[in-house]
């Protein structure tokens, strides 16, 4: 089992998380609850980079001469149509808050709740 | 709320604790598909940036879905912001005039800007970078020159039968190196290993498609939004 | 020593995302949240990881925030 201070990197994204996890459920403002999402979404990205990381290891490039131990390159893959999906995301639901404040007046969910 | 969110944390640091140390050789996430990626991966598909090789050889479905989701969720903005029959266009906001110090330097920088976007999509294969890198690059620079010159939805800066279709090039792209593959190697999206330059053009194309279908996207979700 | 770059870098990245949870400046937050995007950025590429780094900035950093700032800029600045 090894040490707790060797994972700290992975704590502090758990940490990152549930930051972006306490804005989404906590904060009416719907703009806020976007944004948490998106810190979640970039803290769950960085723990799976980090997951496929080798000590002193390099990119997972190979030039002329480059040798060592390559970072494994199938999470930046991974998280490369994450970060594509995450873009898509955040497009659509801040087109749907504009679309939101044109019909509604407001953006604040706990006035939303009472608006229909 | 404190306790919705120690009952979600807890649980995650005791797994995340419980995990190999990052960094560590001997992780599982290391043992085998990506051993063969790293040993293998530059003379099966013929591409030095192993990320690359990955995204269009290995997992080409994914990226095929990737290029999907991004000409979706352009569909949807139009869709969800389209104007009523009956309503007026929304007004632009009035904005602070743009100095013309601003307006220079990005004129001057922007033929920079485009060729090392260029280059990035371009090099995919060789260095760090790749299509969707350099298409954002662009399209972020299509941005500016249209905030910069001042043409949103009247005459836009990409012509609106051109632009659909460039927005397109992404799903339109993998379509048809997909059935290139089918015809030349006997399966979808798969890579001809017989002639070199044959392999290495569909991965070019593969990369030109991505990179002006996700150029042409964001220019797109930005006139949407901006509603000129 | 790069330890100390990755300590700081973490503690950086708890800070932002604590100041955009409390702010109540909705143009603050986005602007924040750009800042926390790059440092995310720099973090990735101390890791080996470059192509993402290079996604992260160009589209964190320039896509995310330009459709941020058009947004609260039809909706209103101000969080109530």
């Amino acid at each position: 089992m090894p040490s707790g201070l060797q994972n700290l990197d992975y704590a502090a994204f758990v940490v990152l998380f549930c930051i972006g996890l306490y804005m989404v459920l906590a904060r009416s403002n719907l703009v806020k609850k976007l944004l948490g999402l998106n810190i979640m979404e970039t803290a769950v990205f960085a723990f799976i980079v980090t997951s496929g990381m080798v000590d002193d290891g390099t990119a997972p490039i190979l030039g002329n001469g480059v040798a060592g131990p390559f970072a494994s390159p199938l999470p930046h893959a991974l998280i490369l149509t994450g970060i594509v999906v995450a873009v898509s995301i955040t497009a659509l639901a801040l087109a749907l808050i504009v679309e939101i404040h044109r019909q509604c007046g407001t953006i604040e969910a706990d006035e939303l709740k009472g608006a229909e | 709320m404190a306790l919705a969110i120690a009952a979600a944390a807890v649980p995650m640091l005791a797994g995340v604790m419980a995990l190999p140390r990052p960094g560590d050789p001997a992780a599982p996430v290391h043992a085998r598909v990506a051993a063969h990626v790293v040993a293998h991966g530059a003379e099966e598909t013929g591409a030095e940036n192993l990320v690359t090789a990955v995204l269009l050889a290995y997992r080409g479905y994914d990226t095929f879905g990737e290029v999907t989701v991004m000409f979706a969720a352009l569909a949807a903005v139009m869709t969800v912001l389209a104007p009523r029959p009956r309503e007026r266009s929304p007004e632009p906001a009035d904005g602070v005039a743009i100095s013309p110090v601003v307006v220079f330097v990005i004129r001057l920088l922007a033929p920079f800007i485009a060729a090392f976007a260029v280059l990035v999509v371009l090099r995919g294969n060789v260095s760090p970078g790749g299509g969707f890198q350099g298409g954002v690059m662009l399209g972020a620079l299509l941005v500016l020159l249209s905030v910069v010159t001042g043409r949103g939805n009247e005459r836009p800066l990409l012509e609106p039968r051109l632009a659909s279709w460039l927005q397109a090039a992404g799903p339109l792209t993998f379509t048809l190196v997909a059935l290139l593959g089918f015809a030349t190697a006997g399966a979808v999206l798969a890579l001809p290993a017989d002639p070199a330059w044959a392999r290495g053009a569909m991965l070019l194309a593969l990369e030109l498609g991505i990179g002006v279908g996700t150029a042409a996207i964001i220019l797109g979700l930005f006139l949407q939004m901006r509603g000129w | 020593m790069s330890e100390f770059f990755d300590l700081v870098m973490l503690a950086l990245l708890i800070g932002m995302a604590l100041a955009v949870a409390r702010t109540r400046d909705l143009l603050a937050a986005v602007i924040l949240f750009s800042g926390y995007s790059l440092v995310m950025c720099l973090l990735w590429q101390h890791r080996g990881a470059p192509d993402v780094a290079m996604t992260e900035a160009a589209v964190g950093a320039g896509v995310t925030t330009i459709l941020f700032l058009l947004a609260i800029g039809r909706t209103g600045r101000r969080e109530r």
